[in-house]
């Protein structure tokens, strides 16, 4: 080591403890591309919370466009788990809406679970499966079973598979968890539309960073926008406009022959 | 009331099968009488007969002309498993003796004629003609209902052998086809076909042990041994399949089965293997291997062609595999209705645009059903639209104001309205959640209450409150039409 620079010997060192820890390695000093736009790290467990059930489809969006950027095509599906007494009080993402989100509902898969057992034995072996980008399970309540070691299982788990688990989660009560970050969504009040200053515009959130410290900055709030790329900071003296890119490739390119034409 | 079934002491006090009850008493006034439970003895006699697939894999129980059913077995090309026939009537009616049942076995090339050697007390292998066998029988023998049977013996007809030569068409007339079809099925002139309880299987491994088991771990490390051997099997016919059952038979004559389905054909050891596994965690409690299992058969049905594929060269490993494999186990843990892909309908009405559909039984897609990606849908979509109580500034407006779950909304921003209507063209399938459109399906031919504007049309409009939350709510109706319209939420959006 001794030919190396300090930052060179720091970052050797970081990643050797992140693998006695079993946790990944976050870059403690981002690039300018990286703070231009906003992607939640790979590979590791989420846990976000907001405050209301009746911020769940805010929570929901911002999960979802957090999995889309992970989903690649190594890595094509997004699995959604949520207890099945919960989806008759909030319904089920709605396959149309996530189209007019940009995520191609063909690789949504929705599970709904009886009991919270079999919840997090399915996130379990989701997780483990390594084509699948990201696993969201949405809990509205607080389960006994969901306690500090489950989540450190699944911590545990998301690291060796290198996949992402997004844990969402409501109410102001904070339990014990082995998520390293955890963080906090609220709805914002929309920018305005194109044409019509009363009506709804592109969607935004108020994201927080609860626990946990990444990219090492200060300030550990973001207000986010959404854009057909994803994540756009607003307010932030970095944010700048992206192009709009090409859509998401399909899911599953090997299968095109099995299935009907793509221009009828 | 009348006897159905009698013990050997009451047989041997004179007491005979359909005897009424109140004669019974009178003969022996110390006559312990139980009356009968059908559903019970019916399904005790299923459980019986399923264990007897470890001799055959055709086993079915008749029903028709018995109190609680006879126990058919197709031996066809089995016998020499046995050494024989003797032998195997030796095996199988000797395990149920040495259970304590008593048993009456016949084998012969007709179900008719088993049946009728075996209620007329006469255990024995049919080789040479049935005609002559039975000849000497009585005809209640045939499986005749009893007033045939009584008119027969009034005329005279007490053996079966005396029907071969009557004339066909005075049988007929007197005592009704059913005889004719009775006698030609006992003389095999008609075909009989019995109806198996297991599905039927051509491609199994089965492993038989000395000594019972009971462990479930144990099971299941032979059911991947037996599904290695099942592969090896498929393999060579280049075959896969998609439902694979296992049956798990316990020394007192029971059978558990255990079936696990794959969204795709395959033959892969320890796919199967795992997919055992994972049902088995779930059923942990319903579990009981009773005195111990004495064999397991790993049966395949669902049966396809499955071409061998080449790993490695050329192939884009997309994890499309893994993904399948994954959620077969999900599917087999969870049920298949838990696992669930949205696919999209073709119509507009938004609760019917989107069906969920189990991961392992996919259809292909529709076409035409894809979604306008400029619409304006909402990411979450309540079960059921739920009313609520809004206030608008002008009767037409969008809404200011609304009470949902009782907490009230003051909202910001607002678009619409979304005029989504009936769809007159798909004839009765009208949103459900639409009074007036009910009582219009259920007036025959009342089509003008499709293009009824007060009734069948919802706006929708998305709304912002003063949090950034955003909800699509539509007004069933038109106001000036209707006298006060309903308002419901359908949706929450990001």
């Amino acid at each position: 080591m001794h030919g190396l620079s300090k930052e060179a010997k720091l970052e050797a060192l970081r990643s050797r403890i992140a693998t006695i820890e079993k946790r990944p390695l976050l870059a403690e000093t981002p690039s300018v591309a990286e703070l231009e736009t906003f992607a939640l790290p790979a590979g590791m467990l989420h846990e976000i919370f907001t405050d209301a059930h009746r911020n769940t489809a805010a929570l929901l969006g911002f999960a979802l466009g957090a999995a889309r950027g992970l989903v690649t095509p190594e890595r094509p599906a997004i699995v959604y788990l949520q207890l099945s007494a919960e989806t008759s009080e909030t319904g089920l993402p709605y396959a149309s809406g996530l189209a007019a989100f940009g995520i191609d509902p063909e690789i949504v898969i929705l599970i709904r679970a009886e009991t919270i057992i079999e919840l997090l034995w399915a996130a379990e072996e989701a997780l483990a499966c390594r084509a699948v980008a990201a696993v969201i399970a949405d809990i509205g309540t607080d389960p006994k079973a969901l306690d500090f070691t489950a989540s450190r299982r699944l911590g545990m788990r998301a690291v060796d598979a290198r996949g992402t688990f997004l844990l969402l989660r409501y109410g102001l009560g904070r339990s014990a968890t082995a998520a390293r970050l955890r963080w906090h969504i609220a709805p914002e009040i929309s920018g305005g539309a194109a044409f019509d200053p009363n009506a709804p515009g592109e969607t935004r959130w108020r994201l927080k960073l609860e626990k946990g410290s990444w990219r090492g900055r200060p300030n550990k709030e973001w207000l986010l926008g959404w854009t057909k790329n994803g994540f756009d900071i607003l307010g932030s003296p970095h944010a700048r406009r992206l192009p709009v890119p090409a859509p998401l490739p399909r899911a599953f390119p090997a299968a095109l022959g099995d299935r009907l034409s793509q221009t009828a | 009331m009348r006897l159905a079934a009698l013990d050997a002491a009451a047989t041997k006090g004179g007491l005979r099968l359909g005897q009424s009850l109140s004669d019974a008493r009178a003969q022996m006034p110390l006559l312990d009488s139980r009356e009968i439970d059908p559903p019970l003895l019916e399904a005790a006699f299923a459980n019986f007969a399923d264990w007897h697939s470890y001799a055959s894999p055709m086993v079915s129980v008749l029903t028709d002309a018995a109190p609680y059913g006879d126990l058919v077995l197709d031996i066809t090309g089995v016998s020499h498993l046995f050494g024989g026939e003797a032998s195997m009537l030796e095996t199988v009616t000797g395990k149920l003796r040495a259970l304590g049942f008593s048993v009456i076995g016949a084998i012969a090339s007709t179900i008719g004629a088993a049946w009728a050697l075996t209620h007329c007390n006469q255990p024995q292998i049919v080789t040479a003609s049935i005609a002559q066998a039975i000849a000497h029988l009585p005809v209640s023998a045939l499986r005749l209902e009893d007033q045939q049977a009584t008119d027969l013996i009034q005329l005279g007809l007490k053996n079966i052998g005396q029907l071969y030569d009557r004339d066909r068409k005075t049988l007929q007339a007197r005592f009704g086809e059913s005889l004719l079809i009775r006698l030609d099925q006992t003389l095999g002139f008609l075909e009989e076909r019995m109806r198996p309880r297991l599905p039927l299987v051509e491609r199994f491994a089965e492993r038989r042990f000395a000594d019972p088991i009971g462990l479930m771990d144990d099971v299941l490390m032979c059911a991947h041994d037996l599904a290695v051997s099942l592969a090896v099997q498929l393999e060579t016919e280049g075959m896969g399949a998609k439902s694979f059952h296992l049956f798990l038979y316990r020394v007192d004559h029971q059978v558990m089965t255990v079936s696990v389905n794959s969204g795709r054909a395959t033959r892969d050891a320890e796919h199967i293997g795992r997919l055992f596994a994972n049902r088995a965690e779930r059923l942990e409690g319903d579990y009981d291997a009773g005195f111990g299992i004495d064999m397991i058969r790993l049966a395949a049905s669902s049966v396809c062609e499955l071409e061998a594929t080449q790993i490695g060269a050329f192939e884009t490993d997309n994890g499309a595999q893994n993904l399948e494999r994954l959620y077969d186990r999900m599917a087999n843990r969870l049920g298949p209705l838990s696992v669930l892909r949205p696919k999209f309908v073709n119509t507009y009405i938004p609760e019917r645009a989107v069906k969920l559909e189990p991961v392992i039984a996919r259809t292909a897609d529709d076409p035409l059903a894809a979604p306008d990606p400029d619409a304006q849908r909402p990411l979450r979509l309540l079960p059921q639209p739920e009313p609520i109580v809004v206030i608008a500034q002008v009767p037409d407006g969008p809404p200011v104001r609304m009470t949902w779950r009782r907490i009230g909304y003051r909202f910001v921003k607002a678009s619409g309205p979304e005029r989504i209507a009936a769809e007159w063209w798909m004839g009765r399938q009208l949103p459900i959640l639409t009074k007036a459109a009910e009582d219009a399906a259920l007036l025959p031919g009342s089509i003008e209450a499709y293009y009824d504007e007060a009734k069948a049309l919802r706006d929708y409009y998305v709304a912002e409150d003063e949090g950034g939350r955003r909800f699509w709510l539509f007004r069933e109706g038109l106001y000036g039409l209707e006298d006060r319209p309903a308002w419901y939420l359908h949706g929450l959006f990001a």
